[in-house]
């Protein structure tokens, strides 16, 4: 496991910011939580200590801020610290080699990947992100191709 | 590591497009052949429908390649900084390494090259630091061969649009259907008083040579088709070669080196394989022929070529007069995406190419060359998502989630591939340092294009946007060209043909300068890369090739 608790808490709150659920499911209820939690496991390995690390500097940037951990600030002040973070408007000092403004926006990446990729990449559960926005790849059930 | 030796008529480095054309030819006229190729030769099944993993977004890996860490490269950037590179990534410009090369998953688009496109120098003049040259052979030279290509592989396409190019022939398959926003942007072309017609696609638009129709899926380039629509060399004259039986296909197996004696006659490879074609021990074998065709892509010939140096070759195979690996050239892709008007929504039918115009290929004022523009293929959700959403638009939230609700359908891009003018200073050569799975030097890329590229680039990114703003689109954007190294999947130019030895480093048909039995067909023939897709290109000159070499058994 690539997390340890409190950053995977911080983890899900922030996709369900990044792609919140609103007429459709969101990031959370599609399952890309899960799917972020694979690649940085897999293909991105050696991503993940920077990533939870991240993740850590996170909750202490929001108690810099606003006095309380991300997961239990109310959405609009989460969506203000996400703002900044994209600016590289921080409170607390975040490392050079993966300023705040690269670790949103390389989050931002891959919820939308989850979300919006295959459903088998598992980060897209049912296609339900495909349902809202009208795409189905229409592939034969019985293919004849060798 | 044993040994183990074999003799042929002909051998044949790379079952790619080119591989597998001149595979067929040679085998159907008798000849022993043995076809190495470094991939597997993989079914539709093997192919993952992965919208992360395949060859138009490769992310984290793709969907064809086998050991990918056994394989890499190294990528100089403008400021000369280097680093080692691996096949999904972008600085790698990789095709794909598999039977069927990149016509296992390729886009299809089936273009014959301009007549003006083969006297560039001529037409416009050499700019200062480029290698613009004409090529030794004219359109007419080529065009028995396109339309045999046509044929032989499948091309649907209207014969009666494509006179820019002029054929004796139509195509054996009617065109792709119109679509609705193909309609559209007709419109748009005729008030701007322009040609716009269906392109050529090398897809079965009806059951032909004994294969399925299109089933217009949603997942086309960059996947395996699921009727087997899609035409290539790995589905056409590679079974075709199979099926005389003069023909041994062993996969993964990579060719180390090209066997030269000192009169400079190729007399075989060194390569490695499978013991057995599941093991995973690989041994080093030696294999004998008369022939030798190199068709590994435009980068891995290079690489061959240079990692065959001898005595008499110190500088490597056909290198006399320092053109391999240089000249390194692919095509300049300016994108501009758009919005349809509101309530009008793309249906999305696949594959989704379905207008182009070759408006702007030649003749336009102050600019060398050119390209064709068309639409593009079905959007897959993460590429739009990447892509295509309007450039203000905010990345995350509710409003980036509404967007991709309501905007999803009403995307619309165009764009094209522009002539390059090549730099002898894009390059391939070997890395002093990294080696592959096998111990082998890689291929290293260094250089950009030419500046002129840039210029031309930026007209035609101007006149896509025109082309979507006179069709009515609501919204156009796109972003600026920059200078770099351009080659990727239409990878070109490190082998040119050239009628004096001291230009290039093939006659005119192929045949290497100084090594008389030593033949490419791959995309490293090309002087220059036209302003179209240069797949049909490549077969025509495999086509021509393998006549050529068949006509002296
Ligand atoms: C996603 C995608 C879409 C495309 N769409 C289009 C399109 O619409 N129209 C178009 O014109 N072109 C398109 N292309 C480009 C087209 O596929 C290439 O131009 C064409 O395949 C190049 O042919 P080639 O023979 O030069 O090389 P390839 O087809 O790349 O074949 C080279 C083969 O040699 C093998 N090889 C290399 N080195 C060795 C070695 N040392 N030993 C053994 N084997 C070796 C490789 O594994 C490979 O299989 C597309 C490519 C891709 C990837
Ligand atoms: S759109 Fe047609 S050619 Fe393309 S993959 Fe689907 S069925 Fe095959």
């Amino acid at each position: 496991m690539p997390l340890n608790q409190p950053q995977l808490d911080t983890l899900r709150a922030l996709l369900d910011r990044l792609i919140p659920e609103d007429e459709f499911p969101g990031a959370l209820a599609a399952g890309t939580d899960k799917f972020i939690i694979k690649l940085l496991t897999h293909d991105c390995a050696a991503e993940a200590p920077k990533i939870a690390q991240s993740l850590t500097q996170l909750d202490a940037e929001a108690i810099a801020c606003h006095d309380h951990p991300f997961v239990t600030l109310p959405i609009a002040a989460q969506d203000t610290l996400i703002s900044a973070l994209e600016h590289n408007r921080t409170a607390t000092v975040w490392p050079v080699t993966f300023p705040a403004g690269v670790f949103i926006n390389r989050l931002i990446d891959l919820a939308a990947e989850g979300f919006y990729a295959d459903p088998q990449n598992g980060g897209n559960r049912d296609g339900t992100s495909w349902r809202m926005i009208g795409y189905d790849p229409l592939l034969p059930a019985r293919p004849s191709a060798p | 590591m044993s040994s183990v030796t074999s003799n042929y008529d002909v051998i044949i480095v790379g079952a790619g497009l080119g591989g597998g054309i001149v595979a067929g030819v040679l085998a159907e006229a008798g000849q022993r052949v043995l076809l190495l190729e470094r991939g597997r030769d993989l079914r539709y099944r093997d192919i993952p429908s992965d919208h992360l993993r395949h060859h138009r977004l490769s992310l984290y890996g793709d969907n064809t390649t086998h050991a990918p860490d056994g394989h890499p490269r190294v990528f100089v950037d403008p400021q000369g900084r280097s680093r080692t590179v691996f096949p999904h990534e972008a600085d790698y410009h990789n095709n794909a390494l598999t039977v069927g090369g990149g016509s296992r998953i390729w886009g299809m688009q089936a273009w014959r090259f301009h007549p003006d496109d083969f006297r560039m120098a001529t037409r416009y003049g050499r700019p200062p630091g480029s290698s613009l040259a004409d090529w030794p052979i004219s359109y007419a030279d080529l065009a028995p061969f396109y339309e045999r290509a046509e044929h032989e592989i499948g091309v649907a396409g209207d014969h009666t649009a494509t006179d820019y190019a002029p054929r004796d022939r139509a195509f054996p398959l009617p065109p792709v259907p119109a679509t609705p926003t193909g309609t559209w942007l007709a419109r748009g072309a005729a008030t701007l008083g322009w040609n716009a017609f269906t392109p050529p696609l090398a897809v079965n638009t009806k059951p032909y040579l004994g294969r399925d129709g299109c089933v217009q899926c949603r997942q086309c380039i960059g996947f395996a088709c699921p009727s087997d629509a899609r035409n290539g060399s790995h589905n056409t004259l590679l079974p075709r070669a199979l099926a005389t039986g003069g023909c041994t296909l062993i996969t993964r197996a990579q060719v180390a080196r090209i066997l030269t004696d000192a009169s400079g006659r190729a007399h075989g490879v060194e390569y490695f394989a499978p013991t057995t074609p599941d093991s995973d021990q690989t041994e080093r074998r030696t294999a004998h022929a008369a022939t030798i065709i190199l068709a590994g892509g435009a980068i891995e010939t290079a690489r061959l070529l240079l990692l065959s140096a001898s005595a008499q070759h110190p500088r490597g195979l056909g290198n006399h007069s320092d053109h391999v690996g240089r000249h390194l050239q692919g095509h300049y892709y300016p994108v501009v995406s758009g919005l349809l008007p509101v309530g009008f929504q793309n249906p999305n039918l696949g594959p989704g190419v379905s207008i182009a115009t070759t408006q702007f290929n030649h003749g336009n004022p102050g600019i060398i060359g050119g390209a064709m523009l068309a639409n593009d293929f079905v959007k897959l959700p993460i590429i739009f998502w990447r892509s295509h959403l309007p450039p203000d638009l905010p990345r995350w939230g509710q409003a980036n989630k509404k967007a991709m609700r309501e905007l999803y359908l009403r995307g619309i891009d165009l764009r094209g591939p522009v002539q390059e003018i090549p730099s002898p200073d894009s390059r391939v050569t070997l890395d002093p340092h990294v080696r592959d799975h096998f111990g082998l030097p890689v291929a290293r890329l260094s250089g950009t294009t030419h500046p002129e590229t840039v210029r031309t680039a930026e007209f035609i990114r101007a006149r896509a946007e025109d082309w979507l703003r006179a069709a009515g689109a609501e919204r156009v954007w796109s972003s600026p060209m920059d200078l770099r190294l351009s080659a990727s999947q239409h990878q070109a130019g490190t082998a040119r043909l050239a009628a004096d030895p001291r230009e290039g480093v093939t006659d005119p048909f192929g045949r290497v300068h100084g090594h008389d039995n030593l033949w490419i067909t791959d995309g490293s023939l090309h002087v220059t890369n036209g302003g179209f897709n240069p797949a049909l290109t490549i077969m025509a000159l495999a086509f021509r090739a393998a006549t050529k070499i068949a006509a002296k058994f």
